[in-house]
């Protein structure tokens, strides 16, 4: 069965097919040449000790230039094979995996949004590193069977000169050791799985309790944050221990394949002549020891097992070619069902209700951060989810409620929102509106100020304002904002107030403002409360209709 | 436990000289027959076989020895990044690079790299098998051996300086990704997709290249090693050969000192590779050490921003009295103080709410006091105590933060992270004295609802009650709160403020605070002003 993983590195082998062909070349040459290279040896040194043995003559006319010149020349085969399959094989192995780990993220990036944004730092992590490592090892392997044939050739070169019983005893040894592996790598396959199910474990629990840890401290919670995660990797030690034991019978099969072969090559080539037997008892361990990087394939099967289906699960959503082929107006109107409401284009409306009641779920529902399965908003009459998740995105900047800001600048943050044409201008223009410019020329390196993971050197009300600022930046025809002025204080929050009223205007832009401050919800137009039975739908209450002018119209109460 | 993996290691030297041993005197026994050599044939086996079990129990004996110290120094990062003071802290992306792949990386170090060092002993037995055999082949390896060694000290400082590159690339591009899927919400809304996976892909190439550079190193030293040994195994063969055939000139031998039979050329041809392997192996597994030394440096580095571990927690029975005498803060890289000369005495049992502008140091006020931060000048006291390195308050503490933590699991083990162990029952009284209770009604699984790590589907207000409830579920005598009624509506508020009264009561309270209702409940106000 294709996988998308199984895809992605068939197509890899084919923008690196020079490189793997080379690898290839270099690991027959290192193969054949180790097989060659101690057979031709013992040949040569025995040959020698018998030439030596039947006097002068003999030893005088005894050509060993080129069994000497067929030595060096295996050395260097092998050493310099060795070295370019190994350069070689890392850079293409190591290229595709540069090239795989963005496209991992983009798969992330693109999958249905629940699953997206419920995967964890940690999780993610792992997959990111560890599987995607096993698949460099994995990758780096790819030559290692022509080896073996190569390497299978030599032997039979070195052997046959002594007979078909010893070449055959080789080979029926050689497929032994292979069965042998095969089966502990059977045996062996769910600790390799569980190495990589436990540091994902790890990882995830890690990247949780860390990331908190001011809380952590302020609960005196540090030395139980400490146990868990050590819990996790006291589990994932455990289950490497238990692989690297595992490695251990590997290279056990391997030595004691290696040793029976060549006395065995040696007793079946009793017949033979000395120097054949030396060439066949060499020859045959080496080829049993061409195995050798085969098997380390076979131990780490269960891993890949693991890794392959973890990043599957991932890559299963790289972009699909399936646009939703309706059109959305450059400024849509929006209407919420649930309420019963119709917000035209340019309108500001204020969503109140008591907390938890689902405002900030409509403003992610728009923005695409969560499924609107129910069918609760229409764009332009078009229900969410046949919206193009683009064309959907693009109709709206979003200042949640979080905060949330990049580990990085000031710049970094406001640039998430920009476009190729945006200058240092609309970044301090932005600022200013946020009722943050100020501050921002007052610290060190201005926009260029690190401010931490998550914003974490700026106060709250600070990154609220960063948040806002940010919105403001992206030309979209709504902005939805999320408790624009929480946590600020009455005269800032005024200022704020002030610059989006004087914003709204000159842009056009609409926007739905969700507060529970009375400050914001005085820019409103009119007004939604939730409540449990259905929604309140007012012009701004106690202000009369005078107030509301000729938006009063806005909202349109459907039903 | 490495010296054990060492010394059976040294053991396989041992072995070898008995399959040497087997291959030169079965196969000079063979034409006498089968029978003659078959003694010889057996040692063979037998020397492969031990020498599989070297490799065996060397493997499993070096597993154990890493596994033991993964654990210890893992351990002991987790603790140090928990303890990192706020502001110094790396990201949490780059610390977990460091505490989980890096300390990985011992793993080649304590089951690889000290192994084979112990294991160069079994190259004197490998020599002394030799000299027996071949003085003067002994002699050829001996010579070989300085030049050897020099090599491959000069290859592996070369890759020390690689080493700190790749591992930098490694936590950057850890921090980058990590960073990435903190905030995805973000760049899915401003559909920065594309801009962030290219950040992603030169944090990956840049990692790529690093990792390259620091191969190459260790495989030309590899290779170079390797042929060096070839070579010196072929000066040893020719020598053989040369000696077998007589043609060695007489000043180098006299009177036939040395001169070889076919077994033992065989054995010291075949022992020659041998002598080699211990060296070889060390080199192979060199670039382990300067990895692990890297890595050893990196997170010593993390480790010293850490503050002293023995940190004496003040354990408080009552409310305590808390004074701020001149207290200054300005943070790492920060050339403006956020407080400057703050002085305050809050009497035991006393509700104080700090009011200021955002910005003027409200949350950093409260940091001081948990010991999140220390104070750059000035001292402050918690019952008479001096607050600092040696003495926090941590753990006798409530604290209802901007945004509290979340962690994935059910609702209920989000608020016992207060009271690990604490019962349903208990759990639950919390949750209803928080005011949990309208959204507990809402949610089909109640307590047992299951939360993401991002804490989904939890409304701000909901995020802040949890706090207050971890509070309830273990009440301490000091109670902090940062904006806790921020993110509710004036209904909501007016409950939560009653709910933060009732917990207030007969405590130690530091309110920072917009709310004038929630202020309202404060024996004392404090209006901090910004700079």
């Amino acid at each position: 069965m294709m996988t998308a993983l199984s895809n992605l590195i068939a197509q890899e082998r084919k923008t690196q097919r020079a490189r793997l062909l080379i690898a290839c070349a270099a690991a027959m040459a290192v193969a054949a040449g180790s097989v060659a290279l101690l057979g031709v040896s013992g040949w040569f040194i025995t040959a020698c000790a018998l030439a030596g043995l039947a006097g002068p003559i003999a030893a005088g006319a005894f050509n060993y230039v080129l069994p000497a010149a067929i030595i060096r020349l295996c050395a260097i085969l092998r050493t310099g094979g060795r070295y370019a399959e190994r350069v070689i094989g890392h850079d293409a192995a190591l290229g595709a995996l540069a090239r795989l780990r963005p496209k991992l993220f983009a798969a992330i990036l693109a999958a249905p949004v629940e699953r997206a944004l419920s995967l964890s730092v940690g999780d993610a992590s792992s997959r990111m590193v560890q599987d995607v490592d096993v698949l460099e090892a994995r990758f780096v392997r790819l030559p290692v069977p022509w080896g073996l044939a190569a390497g299978v050739l030599a032997g039979l070169a070195m052997l046959v000169p002594a007979g078909i019983a010893p070449a055959a005893a080789t080979l029926g040894i050689l497929v032994m050791t292979l069965g042998l592996g095969w089966v502990l790598a059977w045996l062996s396959a769910e600790v390799g799985r569980d190495v990589q199910r436990s540091i994902a474990r790890l990882k995830d629990r890690y990247a949780a309790l860390v990331s908190s840890a001011s809380e952590l401290r302020a609960y005196g919670l540090e030395d139980w944050a400490a146990q868990e995660i050590a819990r996790e990797s006291e589990a994932l030690l455990r289950a490497q221990k238990q692989l690297t034991a595992w490695g251990g019978w590997f290279a056990l099969l391997q030595a004691m394949g290696a040793g029976i072969a060549a006395m065995l090559a040696m007793a079946l080539s009793a017949h033979q002549s000395l120097p054949l037997a030396a060439m066949a008892a060499l020859g045959a361990a080496m080829t049993v020891d061409c195995a050798g990087p085969f098997l380390r394939g076979l131990e780490a099967r269960g891993s890949w097992d693991e890794a392959a289906r973890r990043l599957d699960r991932v890559l299963d959503n790289l972009p699909s070619p399936i646009p939703a082929a309706v059109s959305l107006s450059d400024r849509p109107d929006i209407r919420l069902l649930r309420p019963g409401a119709r917000l035209v284009p340019g309108s500001v409306t204020g969503l109140t209700g008591r907390s938890g009641i689902g405002k900030t779920t409509i403003l992610e529902q728009l923005v695409g951060l969560r499924a609107d399965e129910a069918v609760t908003i229409l764009l332009d009459g078009l229900p969410l989810p046949a919206i193009d998740l683009a064309r959907l995105r693009a109709t709206f900047s979003f200042a949640p409620q979080d905060a949330a800001m990049l580990s990085g600048t000031v710049r970094d943050n406001l640039l998430l929102a920009a476009t190729p044409a945006t200058s240092d201008d609309d970044l301090w223009q932005v600022l200013e509106d946020a009722v943050l410019a100020e501050t921002v020329r007052g610290l060190p390196q201005g926009l260029d100020t690190w401010i931490g993971e998550n914003g974490a050197v700026l106060s709250g009300g600070e990154r609220r304002r960063l948040n806002l600022a940010r919105a403001y930046l992206r030309a979209a025809p709504w902005l939805l904002l999320d408790e624009p002025t929480a946590g600020l204080d009455a005269v800032t929050e005024q200022r704020v107030v002030e610059r989006l009223r004087a914003r709204l205007a000159g842009s056009g832009q609409g926007a739905i403002i969700v507060s529970h401050r009375p400050a914001p919800l005085a820019l409103c137009t009119s007004l939604i409360t939730l409540t449990e039975s259905g929604a309140e739908i007012l012009g701004l209450p106690g202000w009369g209709p005078s107030r509301l002018g000729d938006h009063s119209l806005h909202i349109v109460p459907i039903v | 436990m490495t010296r054990l993996a060492g010394t059976v290691l040294t053991l396989d030297s041992v072995a070898a000289v008995g399959f040497a041993a087997a291959l030169a005197y079965g196969l000079t026994a063979l034409p006498r027959g089968l029978p003659a050599a078959a003694p010889w044939l057996a040692l063979g086996v037998v020397s492969a076989a031990a020498r599989g079990a070297c490799g065996f129990v060397s493997v499993c004996t070096g597993a154990e020895a890493a596994r033991r110290a993964k654990s210890i120094l893992r351990d002991r990062m987790t603790r140090h990044s928990l303890a990192l003071p706020l502001g110094q802290r790396p990201e949490t992306g780059a610390l977990m690079t460091a505490a989980i792949d890096r300390v990985e990386t011992l793993d080649g170090y304590i089951a690889r790299f000290l192994p084979a060092k112990a294991a160069t002993a079994g190259l004197f037995v490998v020599l002394v098998a030799t000299a027996i055999a071949s003085p003067i082949g002994a002699a050829i390896l001996a010579a070989t051996l300085l030049p050897f060694i020099f090599l491959m000290i000069l290859a592996g400082t070369a890759a020390a300086d690689q080493a700190e590159a790749q591992f930098q690339a490694m936590m950057r591009l850890g921090a980058v990704f990590a960073d990435l899927i903190r905030a995805l919400p973000l760049i899915l809304a401003f559909q920065a997709e594309a801009a962030e996976t290219t950040r992603l892909a030169h944090a990956a190439g840049a990692l790529k290249r690093r990792t390259m550079v620091v191969l190459r190193i260790a495989f030309v030293s590899s290779a170079g090693l390797e042929f060096f040994a070839a070579l010196a195994v072929a000066l040893v063969a020719i020598y053989c050969g040369f000696n077998l055939l007589g043609l060695i000139p007489g000043f180098i031998q006299p009177f036939h000192f040395g001169h070889l039979d076919l077994a033992r050329a065989v054995f010291v041809l075949a022992l020659a590779p041998e002598f080699y392997l211990p060296m070889r192996r060390l080199a192979a597994t060199y670039h382990d050490r300067q990895s692990a030394e890297t890595a050893a440096d990196g997170l010593m580095a993390i480790a010293a921003q850490a503050p002293p571990a023995a940190t004496a927690p003040l354990t408080l029975l009552t409310a305590p009295r808390i004074r701020f005498d001149n207290v200054s803060l300005r943070y790492p890289g920060h050339d403006r103080s956020v407080l400057d000369g703050f002085t305050l005495d809050i009497a035991p049992g006393q509700i104080v709410a700090v009011l200021g502008p955002s910005g003027a140091g409200k949350t950093s006020l409260l940091n001081l006091v948990l010991g999140l931060v220390e104070p750059t000048g000035g001292l402050m006291s918690v019952d008479g105590q001096v607050l600092g390195s040696l003495a926090s308050v941590a753990g006798s503490v409530g604290w209802v933060g901007q945004s509290p933590l979340i962690t994935a699991g059910t609702l209920a083990r989000n608020i016992a992270l207060a009271r690990p162990g604490a019962t349903s029952g208990e759990i639950l009284a919390a949750a209803r004295q928080a005011g949990l209770c309208a959204m507990l009604a809402t949610r089909a699984h109640g307590l047992q609802t299951e939360i993401d790590e991002r804490g989904s589907g939890l409304s701000g207000g909901e995020r802040q009650r949890i706090a207050l409830a971890r509070f309830f579920l273990n009440p301490a005598p000091l109670l902090l709160l940062d904006e806790p009624t921020a993110h509710v509506d004036a209904a909501s508020e007016a409950a939560l403020v009653a709910s933060i009264a009732k917990a207030a009561r007969g405590r130690t309270v530091l309110i920072a605070t917009h709310s004038p209702r929630l202020a309202a409940i404060a024996d004392r106000i404090v209006r901090l002003e910004a700079e």
